[in-house]
């Protein structure tokens, strides 16, 4: 009962965003002085501008104008891109899988050495682990992240000539097409022969951005493993006869995994922050650009869907990473009554 | 004397450093007066070279340094400003309205400073002030929660309802007795928002939000030089050096106070 009264406060939290977000984006648009449709044209003609507008539904009155936005947007009819009258929604999609492969590796890379280190640096006496840790968990406040990736570049590119400076996949190939996710597509459609160059186009990029994650693991998980309590739980695990890989990897990682998850949960929109920088420091053909550019162009029907679809989606994302959360961690539970 | 205090000595040197880059610098940053030595390496007349566009890069990086610096500092001043005013606000305000304030701090910390960056760009004009405004609204949330847990903690503290019994009200009490044990965490506090601060300016300005290209700032000056990464990379290490050089002064002078 408990679980079904919090599914839906947290579903009636992501409609109050959205809600608010399109009232903030709606506003913000019609509060500009030039007006999107006639920047567009060249030679703005009045005849032509207001048979546009007309066609787009920019007369009509305000209210009718904010519902009928609501209503496509939920719908999925974006409309075109002012610029380029391209379909907002299939540019989105297809971009939004080239950002959504760059996160998801950089996470899973992230978590792949920070949660290491942070056990290694929480179990061990080596004092050189611990600076390790702490460096790494710093060096979001310290390193800027788009300058990191040109050093990436430099050392990876230029120095060992190993990987690409930018992009997702080389042109020579024919691309494959079936979820818009490179690396799992070249295994649906068989051609593992560009596994590699896909793995080595992401690579860089996945590095670059994993640093927060990582950082993120090693601030949650460090600081809660040094308790006296964690402390004689491990030596009566480890008198229980435990061997250390299996009371670090094990028992302990999962104390620490239902606030890990949630403050993973929580950054994922500072990572797409994160995101847009990496993508345009290796022309990474992501949201990023996109955004921006509809951004600096005043593309109204992007603007208005694509900010949304963002919004959305990370309040979502907070939501479910904070759901698991709580189904693994029954003691977090207790609030939800 | 610890180490934090010598760091924070060299980190009020390279303030006063780039404060001074603010009036004066060796060559004029913006006048392309070396256009015949394009992409020279360093010398003694130009200490880092010369950029792309012929200007001096040293030049171009003080007074980038003075920029980012002053930027970061006043997002700063802002952001704890509104973070404070709405802790006092919280405070005071009846029920429904401190949890109305608390529920829209914890959305709004899950945006990310870019998008708000983004949303504010669709109406205001790009540039510097925009920019600053931004972040300093962005990392509201996280001030706000920062403050607001320092604050409860002092209040419940036994010396401040030992004083409060002694009679002691509202200013006085805050001023004599609150203040001097919340404020090392508050200087903390300053020291991370700033980084933050200088951190998300620079990365808005590297994505070519702050409307001049030719504004020196350290992100803006790696986005012009970014196209001469695979002719002469020391171009993009230096404006990222500097900038990294004068993080990590401030969280090496931060990392034993708190």
């Amino acid at each position: 009962m408990g679980f079904l009264i919090n599914s839906l406060r947290k579903i009636g939290v992501i409609f109050g965003v959205f809600l608010g977000g399109s009232l903030v984006l709606f506003t913000m648009i019609r509060l500009l002085e030039g007006d999107p449709v006639s920047l567009r044209l060249k030679n703005p003609d009045p005849e032509l501008v207001a048979l546009e507008r007309d066609r787009l539904g920019l007369d009509d009155p305000l209210p009718v104008q904010y519902l009928n936005y609501l209503g496509r947007f939920v719908t999925g009819d974006w409309g075109r891109s002012l610029i380029t009258q391209r379909p907002v929604a299939e540019d989105i999609a297809s971009r939004l899988t080239a950002t959504l492969e760059l996160t998801l590796a950089a996470m899973a890379l992230g978590a792949l050495y920070g949660i290491p280190v942070a056990l290694l640096a929480s179990s061990g006496k080596s004092w050189w682990l611990r600076k390790v840790s702490h460096g790494l968990g710093v060096i979001g406040v310290v390193i800027p992240i788009f300058w990191l990736g040109f050093i990436l570049i430099v050392t990876g590119s230029l120095w060992l000539q190993v990987f690409p400076t930018e992009g997702r996949f080389d042109f020579t190939y024919d691309k494959p097409h079936v979820t818009g996710f490179l690396l799992l597509d070249v295994v649906l459609t068989g051609r593992l022969e560009l596994f590699g160059l896909v793995l080595r186009h992401l690579f860089l990029p996945a590095l670059c951005l994993s640093f927060y994650p990582a950082a993120v693991a090693v601030n949650v998980i460090h600081p809660r493993l040094q308790g006296p309590l964690v402390r004689n739980l491990a030596v009566s695990l480890k008198a229980r006869g435990l061997s250390p890989v299996r009371l670090w990897g094990k028992h302990l990682l999962k104390l620490t995994s239902p606030p890990l998850i949630t403050a993973l949960g929580t950054n994922f929109g500072a990572l797409l922050g994160g995101a847009v920088l990496t993508e345009t420091v290796f022309s990474w053909p992501g949201m990023g650009s996109y955004l921006i550019d509809a951004i600096l162009e005043k593309d109204l029907f992007v603007i208005e869907n694509g900010f949304l679809f963002v919004i959305v989606m990370v309040f979502t994302a907070v939501s479910l990473t904070d759901s698991l959360a709580h189904r693994m961690d029954p003691t977090l539970r207790k609030d939800e009554r | 004397m610890k180490a934090s205090r010598i760091f924070e000595l060299i980190l009020g040197v390279v303030l006063l450093w780039a404060c001074i880059g603010l009036v004066h610098t060796p060559f004029d940053p913006l006048s392309q007066a070396f256009t015949a030595e394009r992409l020279a390496g360093p010398s003694t007349g130009h200490w880092l070279g010369i950029d792309g566009l012929g200007r001096d890069l040293y030049s171009r990086i003080w007074l980038g340094s003075g920029n980012s610096i002053s930027m970061g500092l006043i997002a700063m001043a802002g952001n704890l400003l509104l973070a404070g005013a709405l802790l006092l606000v919280e405070q005071r305000a009846p029920g429904w309205l401190s949890r109305f304030i608390l529920s829209t701090i914890s959305g709004w910390l899950a945006i990310p400073v870019l998008f708000i960056a983004l949303i504010l760009l669709i109406y205001f004009k790009q540039g510097p002030s925009t920019l600053i405004c931004a972040v300093a609204l962005g990392n509201v949330p996280f001030a706000f929660r920062q403050l607001r847990v320092l604050w409860l903690h002092q209040k419940e503290t036994l010396y401040v309802q030992a004083s409060r019994v002694l009679g002691s009200r509202s200013w006085m009490l805050f001023r004599k007795t609150i203040w001097p044990n919340l404020q090392p965490d508050v200087v903390g506090l300053a020291k991370l928002i700033f980084s933050f601060s200088v951190l998300e300016i620079s990365g808005l300005a590297f994505l070519g939000l702050i409307g001049d290209p030719d504004f020196s700032e350290l992100g803006s000056i790696l986005r012009q030089n970014k196209s001469y990464l695979l002719a002469d990379p020391l171009q993009v290490v230096w404006p990222g050096v500097f900038l990294s050089g004068i993080l990590l002064l401030v969280q090496l002078s931060r990392s034993r106070t708190t």
